[in-house]
């Protein structure tokens, strides 16, 4: 405290409230720096590296992009696998945030039972993480692969060209896994519709606009930001969750005798290059869309 | 439900928009909801019933949803092999509560005053800091297990308590939800706060904290399964059977048991999946209602 009276004097208003922020900030940045930058920066060293470890030591072997060319052309099932998750959450993040959006204008209406309704649309929050999924993907119960049975469903998958076969096959096994990933969108959905002025839409409704034209003029360009960080969010979720092939991929590479860290971390960098150019897909599309409807 | 009935009698109702109290129109919400809130149930109560199944039905082909002959062996089995180990169970569940309360509080703390930072200071790291949050929330925990580990034996945490709490303060995904709602208040009550003479900390404690609060209580979910969860740490960095959580004991219980006898240990696993979840779910009963009843209040009207 003795401090800041010094500063009041002494330093300008702008340094003082930039030395406020970084106050605030710091243990975070020690905490980040310590146990996910560092070690981050750490692994990008490893991908480059042939890695062995031994019982005292690590030793690094220098093998410059070795380990990125073997995931990229040789690994017969890396790419096979993210190809399989990049259409998986191309499908995916639609369908999470129009359900979440179209469930949180539902919670957004009056009627009874609105709590009891939200908090059961809020569920999933602990069901995707922790025993519960892992219970159900064990049981075989977080998909249903009868549906992919069904003579009607084979001849019907049979019917469309190759490139769209295995998304909607995903989408017909998976749709139950998918919402399940909709509770915190849900839940930022609805706190930004709380936020819209109830003016607009009375003013709306004066000048003639039917519920229709309210939700694409004035409902939707105002859940724009919302649907950015909804789909960043649902990107990340899909991709860190415990389920995932792609993770359990690169986990079960990390203890091969062959190649092992070094080749299981250019493996992660690779996922994590997809994962960045999948969220600039959506964000560039978003941002786009967002400009337009604002417009 | 009078003055309801009243308001749309004297046609004081809110067209379209927002109709209130029961009227016929909402049939029509019930319609569309209800079987997707049915739909939202179901793991949790295929996980309960899962528990409570005797072996043959754990192991029926097709898979039944419901238990047709609940039994409590699978619990018997599973308290019957933790009074058999060396360390007591109450040993266990306390470090995992201990460990649990505290991670929450902590993160909670230290991801809110980052964000309230981020998103309301002015300094010149802060776009380059929040751009470095953004690309390790996009990278696969997993991947760093073996660096962390490195970094936590060279600060000497390794055996330690601290290493189930420091590696988890610093949360990305905490971080950049909270940073986006404290995003959504406007500049103008600060300023308001500023003038009236808050101090910046009295600003966080006071506006930003209870503003956010859906928020926090989001966060605080998340933080609470990850913490409760997490049975990577007692195996990765502790040597010290004393210091492990509860995660980790019963995940040894499931897995040892799978190896000599898969039936028992199919039905072991299902309980203690339930206990394992019980918490994350009363803890969700517990702070959804913060997350619902405060969500109307966050912002300026």
């Amino acid at each position: 405290m003795m401090s800041r009276s010094l500063f009041r004097r002494e330093v300008s208003l702008r340094s003082r409230e930039a030395l406020h922020g970084y106050g605030f900030i710091l243990i975070w940045v020690v905490g980040f720096a310590l146990f996910t930058f560092l070690p981050l920066v750490e692994t990008f060293r490893y991908s480059v590296n042939q890695v062995t470890v031994t019982a005292t030591s690590i030793n690094l072997d220098f093998v410059e992009w070795a380990n990125y060319t073997r995931a990229l052309f040789t690994d017969p099932n890396f790419v096979e696998l993210l190809v399989g998750y990049t259409i998986e959450t191309l499908v995916s993040v639609p369908i999470v945030l129009i359900f979440a959006m179209l469930i949180a204008m539902f919670l957004n209406l009056k009627f009874r039972f609105k709590g009891l309704f939200r908090t059961i649309f809020f569920l999933p929050i602990v069901i995707t993480s922790g025993p519960v999924i892992k219970e159900l993907t064990a049981q075989g119960a977080a998909s249903a692969p009868g549906i992919a049975n069904i003579p009607a469903v084979i001849e019907f998958l049979e019917q469309l060209p190759r490139a769209l076969r295995s998304p909607v096959e995903y989408l017909l096994t998976s749709f139950i896994l998918i919402l399940w990933f909709s509770g915190v969108q849900i839940l930022i959905y609805l706190a930004s519709l709380q936020k819209v002025d109830r003016s607009v839409y009375e003013a709306a409704a004066i000048d003639g606009a039917s519920g229709w034209e309210i939700f694409w003029k004035v409902t939707l360009p105002s859940l724009s930001t919302a649907t950015v960080v909804n789909a960043i969010y649902t990107i990340i979720t899909l991709s860190h969750f415990s389920e995932n092939k792609v993770i359990q991929y690169i986990y079960a590479r990390t203890y091969d005798v062959h190649g092992g860290i070094g080749y299981a971390s250019a493996l992660a960098f690779i996922y994590f290059g997809v994962m960045v150019v999948l969220l600039g897909l959506v964000y560039f599309f978003l941002m786009n869309w967002a400009r337009r409807g604002s417009r | 439900m009078s003055r309801n009935k009243f308001r749309r009698l004297s046609g004081v109702r809110n067209r379209g928009i927002n109709p209130r109290g029961f009227h016929v129109s909402q049939i029509k919400f019930y319609v569309l909801l209800m079987p997707l809130a049915i739909f939202m149930l179901l793991p949790i109560i295929f996980v309960i019933s899962n528990a409570f199944k005797p072996p043959d039905e754990l192991f029926a082909y097709p898979p039944r949803f419901f238990v047709t002959s609940p039994t409590l062996k699978n619990f018997s089995d599973l308290f019957s092999k933790m009074s058999t180990s060396g360390i007591p169970v109450s040993r266990y569940l306390f470090n995992s509560i201990l460990i649990t309360l505290v991670t929450v509080a902590a993160s909670i703390i230290v991801s809110s005053m980052a964000a309230y930072a981020l998103s309301k200071k002015r300094f010149k790291l802060k776009k380059t800091l929040f751009a470095v949050n953004n690309v390790a929330l996009m990278f696969v925990p997993i991947a760093v297990t073996i660096p962390r580990f490195l970094v936590i034996e060279r600060l000497n945490l390794l055996d330690s308590f601290w290493v189930h709490i420091l590696p988890v303060l610093a949360m990305p995904v905490g971080l950049f939800l909270l940073k986006q709602f404290i995003d959504g208040i406007p500049d103008e009550v600060i300023e308001a706060a500023q003038i009236d003479g808050a101090s910046d900390w009295r600003i966080y404690w006071r506006i930003i904290l209870p503003l956010i609060q859906p928020a926090l209580a989001t966060i605080a979910i998340l933080t609470f399964q990850a913490a409760w969860n997490n049975a990577d740490t007692s195996s990765l960095y502790l040597n010290n059977e004393s210091l492990r959580t509860f995660a980790f004991y019963l995940s040894t219980l499931t897995s040892t048991t799978t190896g000599a006898n898969a039936v028992a240990g199919q039905g072991i696993a299902a309980a203690a999946a339930l206990i394992m979840f019980l918490p994350n779910l009363l803890i969700f009963i517990f702070l959804q209602s913060q997350v619902m009843s405060t969500m109307s209040h966050s912002g300026l009207k």
